[in-house]
């Protein structure tokens, strides 16, 4: 009996598992050491370890004896939670139980920079479309600019299922590196003179927020957007119900539920079951590589968007009232890290200046932006393609 | 242009500008649920959470 009978796996073992499984080790290393995302890049490397040693049984398997495929649990996950996408849709119900809309109660206007710092998701799309991806996978590519795990799982499993491993790798590794991508991209685009404005509508953050206003909120939204995009519903609704639980007073052990078990749980199946595509055959690709490229893009983009659309704003503001452009930059839905960044930005420059507040007004309002942008992508694209 | 960078460039300008279009339209709710549900003092909370337990128990 030869080495292939009684260790297969040593045996048919090729130099790209074993690159896959110093992957998941590395993803491992970032989870634990440097604390980057642990809730989904430990499950991720430690999945891509488990789906890329030959015969795993975790993954789909032809049994040798009745050539029959016999499928693996990460699969069966993936076809019931991913391809049908309720554990993306079951942790924006854990998203929306933990956000306060108050602050954007506070400060309305910020919520437009939810808006502008999506630019990063448009860009992409264009520039994976020069490089040759379909629209499809361009779209699919783009949302990673979203920063928005579940959204960009979404998206991806509905045009680019091909693609969803490094999409996901890309999109929850670029949001645990907000605080290292972001502040070069504002320190270029800011004067230190427009780094130290203190922004003078603090007073606002005191305001107190009608209880029936944050109930009515997510249910108004989830109405103006199904009239608007049905298609958007499914990303948008979630949220909202998450948060209606959160407001309504009523359901708060719901509430805490869908905001810790619920969330934990979800957590945790959905990292490993996207690492099932992780396998080797998958993911060494140029691809891979151009994917992870792109979302450090995306990400750049979304930062230039939200900071060169303060900077617009304050052309038509008056002095005394002007907008600190590094608010714009937390328009991305990484919350609350984008937020502490600039925060913590601006008490470099001036450490009386207290940023805080605004920030974490822009940073919810990019909660909403990037499910409205991914809602807008599952629109758009099938019109089109 | 190939017809696919055509199509991409058009998604990205109705998509950005859908994305503001929405934002706007949130932002004039806001607005008016500010407007027309005010804060005010807000009595009985206490009562309001021996609501919560006794609904919250029913479900379980």
């Amino acid at each position: 009996m030869g080495l292939e009978q009684l260790m297969p796996a040593i045996a048919s073992i090729t130099w790209q598992d074993l690159v896959m499984i110093a992957i998941g080790l590395i993803l491992i290393y970032l989870a634990i050491a440097k604390n980057y995302e642990p809730t989904l890049l430990l499950p991720i490397g430690f999945g891509a370890i488990l789906v890329n040693i030959p015969f795993s049984s975790a993954i789909t398997q032809i049994d040798p004896a009745t050539g029959q495929a016999v499928e693996g649990v990460l699969n069966t996950f993936f076809n019931a939670g991913i391809v049908t996408e309720i554990f993306p849709l079951l942790i924006f119900v854990a998203i929306g139980a933990m956000i306060d809309f108050s602050p954007l109660f506070r400060n309305p206007s910020l919520l437009l920079f939810g808006a502008a710092a999506q630019f990063g998701i448009f860009m992409t799309m264009i520039f994976a479309s020069l490089l040759g991806y379909d629209l499809r996978e361009a779209a699919s590519i783009g949302i990673i600019g979203a920063a928005d795990g579940p959204t960009s799982i979404v998206v991806a499993s509905r045009f680019a299922p091909n693609l969803l491993g490094p999409i996901s790798v890309a999109a929850y590794s670029y949001m645990a590196l907000v605080p290292i991508i972001q502040p070069p991209v504002i320190r270029l685009l800011t004067t230190k003179k427009e780094r130290l404005i203190r922004m003078s509508t603090a007073g606002n953050y005191n305001k107190k927020i009608s209880k029936k206003a944050l109930i009515a909120f997510p249910i108004t939204v989830t109405i103006v957007a199904g009239i608007i995009a049905p298609s958007s519903l499914a990303l948008i609704g979630f949220l909202m119900f998450g948060n209606l639980i959160r407001e309504c007073g009523v359901l708060n052990k719901l509430s805490l539920a869908a905001q810790n078990e619920l969330a934990s749980l979800v957590t945790l199946l959905l990292g490993i079951t996207i690492a099932s595509t992780m396998t080797s055959d998958r993911f060494i690709r140029v691809d891979t590589l151009i994917i992870i490229a792109l979302g450090l893009f995306a990400f750049i983009f979304d930062t230039f968007g939200g900071v060169i659309f303060a900077k617009f704003m304050n052309l038509f503001r008056k002095e005394g009232n002007k907008i600190n452009p590094m608010i714009g930059a937390c328009g991305i839905s990484a919350f609350p890290m984008s937020a502490r960044v600039i925060h913590q930005m601006g008490q470099k420059e001036d450490p009386f200046n207290y940023l805080l507040m605004p920030a974490i007004s822009a940073n919810v309002g990019g909660q909403i932006g990037s499910v409205v942008a991914g809602g807008i992508i599952l629109t758009l694209v099938p019109l089109l393609a | 242009m190939t017809q696919a960078i055509e199509k991409t460039l058009e998604i990205a300008g109705i998509g950005i500008i859908g994305v503001f279009i929405f934002m706007a339209i949130f932002y004039l709710l806001i607005l008016a649920l500010d407007t027309f549900l005010p804060y005010k003092e807000e009595v009985g909370a206490q009562e309001n959470s021996v609501d919560v337990e006794t609904e919250d128990e029913t479900q379980n």
